[in-house]
């Protein structure tokens, strides 16, 4: 049956607008009388005249849902034959009948609510104590890194006096290597004579040195570039890979003299064997030439094209991304002349791009490896000190290291004497290794300041939740892949040995909702790789739910207490109140 | 575009052959036997031609089709000394009927070397002898309409028994051999198209000239044919005249005195030359003419001239000999939502739902060929679509229906029963040597089903059933792409041309018609599978005449750039020419990401195409209409919207199509004949009588150019503007809408409630639109049935002429009421009639039957917020559409 139409569609809070005899339309473009007021034909453009019909394509129906929650559906969804309102206000006159089940529905609502509010209640306390022991960690990380720095200032001061006695010490040998070389002067003077006619001869050979310095150069940066093709798996399959394209172009070029020719040599191979063969002009069996032909389309590798193919299933994924580009890059040159020179050049630029990557793996490597705790092994192997987090190490250890060291220097500085000559051999050494010791502690010292001082120019969000976030990878696995995001680092997909980049460390979204990596290995065709990871509150940190919607753009969810805000929790909790405040009567059961 | 890997006319030795001859300069030139020349019984004439050097004669058989069409026969003698093969008559492409049609012609009268034969009243038809020449003429003026070898290019290679010791017959192309085991059997012949400007027609080329441009002589830089080979072509250029998805070999001439057409029914490649006056040296060119060159591998000839003498005359000539375009079902006119690929059943949900969110309406969401188990078509990849069924149900439980891929490559994969079937059965295309073809496509090693073979395409047709293709539901239709065929490692990435099919016909002689056949099977599996109560809807990409009456095609993989937007609209007017009035091209371009105003300026033209459909390669962003921030998303949902509002105008427009071959789309001077203005016009479109648009094909173009032809009024369709016709509007560029307008003298019914797919429109009421002529006139249709199954031929539509004259508006049944015993109606009313040019002040109308009085006032001519209350609007006369009526102007 049609409700009353002055109310019909119009959310409470607005019925005072339409009590007037005339009313505006909102958009001002003009008015209607109260009884075109849902009418069934649109006055106003904007649909303020037709809150509970179809009537207006921008208007919106409000429906109650007493039981639920009330919600405002879009005109075009009134009478269609759709129930949209769970109360089925919205087919007041259509050939459907709904049912209400706003109860049921709202029941199910509450109870995913509730659930959801217990989730919160416990994350909000695993948060605050989170955020507690972040703040504590994050303090002390600031007292480290400020004894660090004091450290360092005392260190550089012992450096720099030991530097200062090893010049002299160094001084002082060189004066007596002069003086012993002045002695030894007269006897070289009597033979440089004898060895004026050698010396031209020595001038002659130095002349041909200096015209070789050049290549020699050049071939210690091919070898640079074959060591790394060497070690880096990848590039085991970049060869064969490009060999074929290279091929590929040699036949591309032999064809374009004369393409067709209606009478060939009379000792031309009959055609059953030439399509068998593998020899065929274009060095591609039939096979290869299908999938070089297809992979056009699907930007994939050659051998990917048939993923379904259990035999070409093995050495399907690990192709690198960046090698593929190569053949593509080379069949877009139509000249032979240059698509020797533009092959090379593109691969050069992929070897740089790789090796880039691969420098960034090992520093990240050497940073933080992979490990949750290789921030304390590091300290661990830098300082013999035995457990214990790095802080520990601070308050307990370094002092007693940092005497040490100080009061062997005294020793040493103080036992040496300057004025004896010759220099004593033995005190020499011992300033020279005690500078060494000095120096290389004091660069590792410098090393975890950088660090430290890195680490701590993040953002961990507006009450450090985040700390933690940075010690950690997540992982998870999904099918054949596994992946890892590891927050302010990168995020990497990989599947059995070989990894692929998802992107580095960006930044947080959306208020701290979202993590974006950017950045990451490049795609045939596409984008950068790069994934959104969408944080929810949760009781422990959970990675779930990878998907690339579209080609190498990434998307997950990371469940993590650091989301369990007390706001968002009262949000909830008024949610729910406001829902079950509005039972419905038994009669609209 | 990998250019080496395609041939160039000079690589096609019969085409290299026939282009370098001179006029007149045949070493043997075939002649008509004037003894040999007669009356068959069946009416038609018959007549020897030969040469005194060529083994056998050629049958001529010549023959007349109301309305005016003239048939021109030509093939091999096989009664006396018979050649080793027959040459291949394409089947299944003239309607069947056509023989029982063929008018009896009345003797031939001869002089002097000359037979004429009157046609009609108004035409003959003039032989000469030595050579042959035949000429087409209104038989009152004399004045030629159409001819053929009037330059003496016509030569017929004669089938030969064997190969002589000192030649050879194959050819290669890369690393692939043709054997060609038959030699050579091209043919060649010349035809001249007189009170020609231009010609059109002869899809498939990128092109964004809407008249074929000249392919040789003076003023011709770079000179290639236009290719008539179905090809799938990666990265096609939207510039060039070789061969892409589809072939009709049909073509337009039209100049202010005169429309003719020319069809050749041969799906062996062709290659057709239009020629530049002065082409042949002639001192005087001769204006008014225009000449072509048509090339063909093999067949035989089969030729159509077509008379007019109005251009929408030789359209419909050309469908009473191929068939009018099948009426296709209301949901595949609105829009399509495709992407390569929707991945798996959430993703479908969430695409779905997006368009429900943003409150856009769609249709239809297909699915491309990942949803497959590996590519086996008629299968599932379980672990993406556990739950099919469930899937297109929940998608049908709004209205909208779903489309998976089927392609023509099979996998050969002994465990996949359909291809076990197809081998144990013997229905796989043949290589060479007479073993199942195997080439390389998708789901890699693949056979093609010989669709030749009607026994086949039987077979093919019945995989579509319910019980066979698990997974399938009422709601599911089909996707043929690659049946061009494509095969990846084939020559000219397709099959090998001595590839051999039913009734030992080689491809080469039926390339062109394989995708048509495979497109008719699937067709056929769809009736089928819905007892013949359901219309089918099969998207093709292949496609070549007669492929209107099995479905809708596409313009293949075109690339996200302004210039392939340009070139979507000759392209389907070309298709809508030559029979086959629904089309489209890929909405925002299928490869590379469209920049975000490309994206909406493609929507805004996509909306008119015929066929409407979003698509993208998988490498390319997402790009669902509401990704590009909330501004554009309401242009993209504008866009849609005018669709969905136009969908009763678009629908009648597929009844016409349907009925007459009349295109949906059309070119400006299809309705505007004798505007010169208009006969190149590649930009500006009609959709159907009514309205005109022209895209947006540049980049942050402020001002725009639009040619209003005729001399009616205009009226703007956002704000009912009006604007002067034969002249060129200089129009600043709106962000929101292209420029579109309704012409003067017109109305168009539209819908302009909106809903989330064209199934919720059924009972929703319709706004009137009339636009007033200079004599405050205007009229126009609307056609309603059920939108799906074939009732309508049993008389169940509603058919409406309505007519505004001396301010009045009459609603008047158009429909034959002899038709059938079924019927159709509609509770559906009029809820608002706009009144574009009236000029009284009228505030009230009076409706009869009832005498009832309504008001008339000021309203928006659209229904957005913000819109102006600016025109004549009848308020509320919700008069049913079943109903007679009349509407006074009081």
């Amino acid at each position: 049956s049609k409700p009353p139409l002055d109310t019909l569609g119009i959310p409470p809070q607005d019925e005072a607008y339409y009590r007037g005899g005339v009313i505006k339309c909102r958009d001002g473009s003009g008015k209607f009388s109260r009884d075109q007021l849902n009418d069934d034909f649109c006055d106003c453009p904007d649909g303020t005249d037709e809150p509970g019909t179809s009537a207006c394509p921008e208007g919106k129906f409000y429906c109650k849902n007493a039981g639920h929650t009330p919600i405002t559906i879009f005109s075009s969804r009134v009478n269609d034959g759709i129930c949209d309102c769970c109360d089925g206000s919205d087919e007041y006159n259509s050939n459907v009948t709904c049912k209400n089940t706003c109860w049921e529905a709202g029941k199910a609502a509450r109870d995913k609510l509730k659930k959801k509010i217990t989730t919160y209640k416990s994350g909000v306390v695993i948060r605050k104590q989170e955020v507690e022991r972040a703040k504590e960690a994050f303090a002390k990380d600031e007292v480290e890194l400020a004894k660090l720095k004091g450290e360092e200032k005392l260190l550089q001061g012992l450096v720099d006096k030991l530097k200062e006695q090893k010049k002299l010490i160094e001084k002082a040998e060189e004066e007596e290597r002069l003086r012993k070389e002045k002695e030894e002067k007269r006897i070289k003077e009597e033979a440089e004579k004898k060895a004026t006619v050698e010396k031209e001869a020595q001038d002659a050979s130095r002349e041909v040195d200096s015209k070789e310095t050049a290549p020699p150069v050049q071939e210690d940066e091919s070898k640079v570039g074959e060591q790394h093709d060497g070690h880096a798996t990848d590039h085991d399959n970049h060869v064969p890979e490009s060999r074929i394209s290279v091929e590929q172009h040699a036949s591309e070029s032999q064809d374009d003299s004369g393409t067709v020719v209606e009478s060939p040599p009379k000792e031309s191979t009959p055609t059953l064997e030439k399509e068998t063969s593998s020899d065929n002009p274009e060095g591609l069996s039939r096979e290869e030439l299908g999938r070089l032909v297809a992979s056009r389309w699907t930007g994939e590798s050659v051998n990917e094209v048939s993923k379904d193919d259990k035999k070409g299933h093995e050495d399907v994924h690990e192709i690198p991304e960046p090698a593929e580009e190569a053949p593509e890059d080379e069949l877009e040159i139509p000249e032979p002349a240059e698509e020797s020179y533009a092959g090379y050049h593109s691969e050069v630029e992929d070897d740089r791009h790789k090796y880039d990557d691969e420098e960034f793996d090992h520093e990240s490597e050497d940073e933080y490896a992979d490990d949750h705790d290789e921030h304390v092994g590091s300290y661990k192997s830098d300082d013999d000190q035995k457990g214990g987090h790095h802080s520990d190490l601070a308050a307990s250890g370094h002092s007693s290291w940092m005497d040490k060291i100080q009061q062997t220097v005294q020793n040493v500085l103080q036992k040496f004497n300057f004025f004896k000559t010759p220099v004593d051999l033995s005190e020499a050494s011992r300033v020279r290794k005690e500078y060494d010791d000095a120096s290389s502690k004091l660069s590792k010292i410098q090393s975890k300041i950088s660090t430290l001082t890195e680490k701590l120019k993040h953002d961990f969000g507006k009450d450090k939740e985040f700390y933690s976030f940075y010690d950690q990878c997540f992982e998870s696995k999904e099918g054949k892949y596994t992946y890892k995001v590891c927050a302010y680092k990168k995020a990497t997909q990989a599947e059995g040995h070989s990894s692929t980049n998802l992107g580095r460390w960006d930044k947080f979204e959306e208020s701290y909702r979202v993590m974006q990596f950017s950045n990451g290995d490049r795609c045939w065709n596409g984008p950068d790789r790069s994934l959104k990871v969408r944080l929810r509150c949760g009781l422990s940190n959970e990675l779930n739910d990878v998907d690339e919607p579209s080609r190498c753009e990434y998307v997950a969810v990371l469940s993590t207490p650091a989301l369990c805000i007390e706001e968002k929790l009262k949000e909830l909790q008024n949610k729910l109140d406001a829902m079950s405040s509005k039972q419905p009567g038994h009669d609209e059961l | 575009w990998k250019k080496d890997e395609f041939r160039n006319c000079n690589q096609t030795p019969f085409c290299k052959r026939a282009r370098t001859r001179a006029p007149h300069s045949l070493d043997a030139p075939l002649s008509l036997a004037a003894g040999s020349l007669a009356v068959s019984p069946d009416g038609s004439i018959s007549a020897e031609l030969s040469h005194p050097s060529r083994p056998r004669p050629l049958v001529l058989r010549l023959s007349a089709l109301p309305p005016h069409a003239l048939r021109l026969q030509i093939d091999e003698d096989y009664s006396t000394a018979t050649p080793p093969n027959r040459r291949f008559h394409v089947p299944d492409v003239l309607l069947p009927d056509i023989e029982a049609r063929t008018l009896h012609l009345p003797e031939p009268k001869t002089a002097g070397g000359v037979s004429t034969v009157a046609l009609s009243s108004d035409l003959d038809v003039v032989v000469k002898h030595d050579p042959f020449e035949l000429t087409v003429r209104r038989a009152r003026s004399g004045d030629p309409v159409l001819s053929f070898n009037s330059h003496g290019l016509f030569d017929f290679e004669p089938l030969r028994e064997s190969k002589p010791e000192d030649e050879t017959w194959e050819e290669h192309f890369r690393s692939h051999t043709d054997k060609r085991p038959r030699g050579p059997q091209s043919i060649t012949f010349d035809v001249s198209f007189y009170g020609a400007d231009f010609v059109y027609g002869l899809p498939e080329h990128g092109s964004t000239s809407l008249a074929l441009r000249p392919t040789r002589g003076p003023g011709v830089e770079e000179s290639e044919p236009y290719r008539l080979f179905n090809l799938d072509v990666f990265e096609y250029l939207h510039e060039s005249p070789f061969g892409l998805y589809g072939s009709i070999p049909f073509m337009i001439g039209h100049g202010a005195r005169a429309s003719s057409g020319f069809f050749w029914l041969n799906a062996a490649e062709m290659q057709i030359d239009v020629l530049a006056q002065g082409w042949d040296g002639a001192a005087t060119p001769e204006n008014g003419r225009i000449d072509t060159l048509w090339m063909a591998e093999a067949g035989v000839i089969d030729a159509f001239f077509f008379v007019g003498s109005e251009p929408k005359d030789v359209v419909k000539q050309y469908v009473s000999v191929t068939g009018t375009p099948s009426m296709p079902q209301q949901f595949a006119t609105a829009y399509h939502q495709c992407r390569w690929n929707y991945r798996d059943e959430a993703d479908v949900d969430g695409v779905d739902a997006g368009f429900d969110e943003h409150d856009i309406p769609y249709d239809v969401l297909w699915l491309d060929i990942e949803h497959t188990d590996g590519k086996r078509y008629f299968t599932w990849d379980h672990s993406a679509f556990p739950n099919p069924e469930e899937m297109q149900r929940k998608i049908a439980d709004k209205g909208r229906k779903m489309v998976t891929i089927v392609d023509p490559h099979i996998k050969r994969d002994s465990s996949f029963h359909l291809h076990q079937e197809a081998t144990e059965k013997g229905y796989y295309v043949k290589d060479a040597n007479g073993n199942d073809y195997d080439g390389w496509c998708w789901p890699g090693s693949s056979s093609y089903p010989d669709m030749l073979n009607p026994e086949i395409r039987e077979w093919w047709a019945d995989k579509f059933s319910y019980e066979s293709y698990k997974g399938s539901t009422p709601t599911l239709y089909i996707w043929n792409d690659m049946n061009e065929p494509s095969v990846f490692n084939g020559p000219e990435v397709t099959m090998p041309r001595d590839a051999l099919h039913y009734g030992d016909v080689e491809h080469r002689e039926l390339h062109n018609a394989y995708g048509y056949y495979f497109h008719m099977a699937t067709a056929d599996g769809l009736l089928k599978r819905g007892e013949g109560k359901d219309r089918p809807f099969v998207l093709s990409r292949a496609f070549f005449a007669g492929t209107q009456r099995y479905g809708a095609v596409w313009t293949g993989d075109n690339s996200a750039d302004w210039d392939h937007l340009k070139s979507s609209i000759p392209m389907v007017l070309t298709l809508g020419l030559t029979g086959l009035p629904f089309s489209g091209a890929d909405v925002g371009g299928f490869f590379g990401n469209p920049e975000p105003d490309l994206l909406v300026r493609w929507y805004q033209v996509g909306a008119f195409y015929p066929f409407f459909r979003g698509h993208a390669h998988h490498d390319t962003k997402r790009r669902e209409p509401w990704l590009f921030g909330e501004r554009r998303t309401a242009i993209i949902r504008e866009a849609i919207h005018v669709r969905y509002s136009l969908l009763p105008y678009f629908y009648t427009l597929f009844r016409e199509a349907s009925v007459t071959g009349i295109p949906v789309m059309r070119p400006l001077w299809l309705e505007f004949p004798d505007d010169k203005e208009t006969y190149n016009n590649g930009e500006a479109f009609m959709v159907g009588p009514s309205l005109l648009a022209q895209g947006i094909y540049e980049e942050g173009q402020k001002s725009v150019s639009v040619y209003l032809p005729g001399k009616e009024s205009w009226y703007d369709l956002r704000n009912g503007s009006p604007y002067k016709g034969s002249v060129s509007h200089k129009l600043q560029v709106l962000e929101d809408s292209i420029p579109s307008f309704q012409r003067g003298g017109t109305i168009v019914p539209r819908k302009d409630r909106f809903r989330r797919s064209s199934t919720q429109m059924v009972n929703d009421p319709y706004t009137l639109v009339i636009a007033l002529n200079s004599s405050n006139a205007a009229e126009g249709e609307l056609f309603v049935d059920d939108g799906k199954s074939y009732d309508y031929q049993q008389g169940a539509f509603i058919h409406r002429h309505f007519v505004f004259a001396d301010n009045k508006l009459t609603s008047l049944n158009i429909a034959p009421d002899n038709l059938g015993k079924k019927k159709f109606t509609s509770d559906c009313v009029v809820e608002r009639i706009i009144i574009l040019g009236l000029r009284s002040g009228a505030k009230k109308a009076i409706i009869e039957p009832g005498n009832r009085e309504v008001e008339i006032e000021s309203g928006p001519i659209s229904l957005r917020s913000g819109s102006s209350l600016v025109v004549p609007t009848i308020r509320r006369p919700n008069v049913r559409i079943v109903d007679d009526w009349t509407i006074r102007i009081a």
